[in-house]
């Protein structure tokens, strides 16, 4: 059962694979090298933001916040990386940290729900995103930072996605090789339970939103560099890609349950289907059902009243067969 | 266990009692030093600030503190019924305005009628979905945002839309009526209509019960599907009211018309002192913070303050009156 559900998300990104090969079957499209750089440039652009998400549902939480400091990083890195690109990715992740630091200690101290929390992080972030554009778009100078984060390595990478590939591999490793892993899922599994067992809930919960923090601006100032821009507002766009991605990556929304390794094929699912959206060249209102759409079907399975149902099904047929055990014992 | 070991026990157990009252009262203390330091901001900036206290900018507060209100109305409604809030409240307004005004060539009355029934439908889809299978609201509305800018962005083409037919009957909606604006009659009619579903039916009981423990709810047998139905719809019907009023104030509607809305009205519930767990909270609570609202971005808008700061200010306003509520919550328990 376990393993079925972990590995569930890799089946959907081989699904996802199989639809975009046989693309040029059904349609006039051609499928070449260019496709899976195109997909792995949805994937810089989203993964980390998906990462940063993706761990706050882990450990039961909803930082709702990401959305908008996805913009507002990419805002700060314009305005302070004119000199020196790393110097404005440096500022735009010291205020995804320090907005991190700040709602952790709020939600793990008076112990709150991240939601409202999150949502007031999130409306204070599009404010100081305005503020500082003065509610315009802003670009950014140096095109060339935008070529050399961009330019194709061997065919189908960047050094804008190799990036996002590497802060996937960072975080998998310190999430299987330190105590964090086990510690976000116990207190996204069980807080109570958890804070007897002797986990340090209210650190854990702050690293989570650090990291959320980071993760988001990480993914929003590189973005901002690859199109050399940055707007007011972004919208719920960002927001929606990742929620998905998250979910198809086998996180589960009551917390406790999910890998980096699966939002990470959550997010290459989701960059795949729009790829063949793009590909078929659909007009956005069809990318915007299609991804509204499938936000809901996912989430509607990630219920919990979905889930408790199918353990019913499961549990009604189980002592079916247990009875029938017996009975062929004692004719035997 | 001897007497004696027994009344050792006892001190440390009273004193816990005692400095949890302290506490207590320290929080309920610090309630009302903040809405002390609420009322005196909004004072303060109002002998200050040159222009605010005009008879021509309270109008223009009493004005958008209706819109707000009735979006606030609606947040209120999903917040009590125990689901947060909803994050497509403000799609949902544009599209009711646009409804209303592209069905006016069939009257006045037809097109309100079925702009709200739209905006009712709208919701009401929503909350089943989240009632029936305990759906995450947050995400089930912001997927239902953008299914619903998707289909309108298909019908309208994206454009701006503009009254049709020739009668300009809808043009008094706009208007003030006995020197007040026409919208504040209306904020006031549905604060009380819905005030009365909520303190005086049945549904209103049940709503409050579902919202504060939907487990117990359920145990207890309550149609929890159509109850979260029946609130979103009333909130999508304080939704589609906004939507109209808007367009016929505008006199046309895009897509973005309702933009600032979603924060705007949930802002206005919490700060209000509407509980965002749920189960607690009433529409006067949202009345009233719909003024707070109206009151500060109008002394920011008269300083010069651009939108982005007004915005800012709506954040922190949030945060501190959800900090304050978790505090005069745990305080009161």
């Amino acid at each position: 059962m376990k393993g079925r559900r972990e590995v569930l998300p890799f089946l959907i990104l081989a699904v996802a694979i199989v639809c975009l090969l046989v693309l040029p079957l059904f349609s006039s499209a051609e499928i070449t090298y260019r496709n899976g750089y195109d997909v792995l440039e949805t994937f810089a652009e989203y993964g980390l933001l998906a990462l940063a998400l993706g761990l706050s549902m882990i450990a039961g939480e909803y930082d709702l916040s990401t959305a908008s400091m996805y913009g507002l990083a990419g805002m700060v890195a314009v305005l302070t990386g004119g000199g020196s690109p790393v110097l404005g990715v440096l500022v735009a992740l010291a205020v995804g940290l320090t907005g991190g630091l700040i709602q952790g200690t709020i939600i793990a101290r008076l112990r709150m729900s991240s939601v409202p929390v999150t949502l007031g992080g999130f409306i204070v972030n599009l404010g100081i995103t305005d503020v500082l554009s003065h509610s315009k778009d802003v670009s950014y100078e140096r095109i060339s930072v935008a070529l050399k984060l961009d330019a194709s390595i061997g065919g189908v990478f960047s050094l804008y996605s190799l990036i996002a590939i590497g802060g996937f591999l960072l975080i998998a490793s310190l999430m299987r090789f330190t105590r964090l892993g086990t510690d976000i899922r116990a207190i996204g599994g069980d807080r109570g339970a958890s804070r007897t067992a002797g986990v340090k809930v209210n650190l854990v919960l702050l690293t989570v939103f650090a990291l959320s923090g980071i993760g988001a601006a990480a993914a929003g100032s590189l973005h901002a560099y690859s199109v050399s821009s940055a707007l007011p507002n972004l919208g719920f766009a960002p927001l929606i890609f990742a929620t998905i991605a998250a979910l198809l990556g086998g996180v589960r929304l009551a917390g406790g349950r999910g890998s980096v390794l699966g939002i990470g094929a959550g997010v290459l699912s989701l960059a795949i289907l729009q790829e063949i959206l793009t590909t078929l060249s659909a007009p956005e209102y069809v990318a915007n059902l299609v991804t509204g759409g499938l936000l809901l079907i996912v989430t509607i399975f990630a219920a919990p009243d979905i889930a408790s149902w199918w353990r019913r099904q499961q549990a009604r047929r189980r002592p079916a067969v247990e009875a029938q055990g017996p009975t062929a014992q004692a004719q035997g | 266990m001897t007497v004696a070991d027994a009344d050792r026990a006892a001190p440390p157990a009273a004193a816990e009692v005692a400095s949890a009252r302290t506490l207590a009262s320290h929080q309920a203390k610090l309630l009302l030093a903040a809405l002390g330091a609420a009322v005196a901001i909004v004072l303060i900036g109002a002998f200050t600030t040159h222009g605010f206290l005009t008879v021509a900018n309270l109008k223009a507060i009493l004005f958008s503190a209706s819109f707000v209100g009735i979006a606030a109305v609606s947040a209120t409604l999903v917040m009590i019924s125990g689901n947060l809030f909803s994050l497509s409240l403000g799609t949902t307004i544009s599209i009711s305005a646009i409804a209303f005004l592209a069905a006016l060539h069939l009257g006045l009355f037809v097109a309100i009628v079925l702009a709200l029934l739209l905006g009712v439908a709208i919701f009401a889809i929503q909350g089943l979905v989240v009632g029936a299978w305990n759906t995450n609201s947050i995400i089930v509305t912001i997927a239902a945002g953008s299914i619903q800018l998707g289909l309108a962005t298909k019908l309208t083409a994206g454009a701006e839309v503009t009254p049709s037919g020739n009668s300009a009957a809808y043009k008094t909606l706009g208007e003030p009526l006995l020197g007040l604006p026409f919208s504040f009659y209306v904020l006031v009619g549905l604060t009380l209509l819905l005030g009365f579903v909520l303190h005086r039916t049945s549904f209103g009981r049940l709503l409050y019960l579902m919202g504060e423990n939907r487990a117990a709810a359920r145990a207890a047998g309550m149609r929890i599907k159509w109850i979260t139905a029946g609130a979103f719809a009333l909130a999508g019907l304080a939704a589609a009211t906004t939507g109209i009023l808007l367009g016929a104030f505008n006199d046309t509607a895009t897509l973005a018309a309702g933009g600032t809305y979603t924060y705007e009205a949930i802002a206005a519930a919490l700060v209000g002192g509407n509980a965002i767990q749920g189960g607690s909270g009433s529409v006067w609570r949202a009345f009233f913070g719909a003024f707070f609202i109206a009151a500060i971005t109008n002394l920011l808008l008269l300083r010069g303050y651009s939108t982005g700061v007004q915005e800012l200010a709506q954040g922190i306003a949030v945060a501190i009156a959800v900090v304050l509520m978790r505090l005069f919550s745990r305080s009161s328990r």
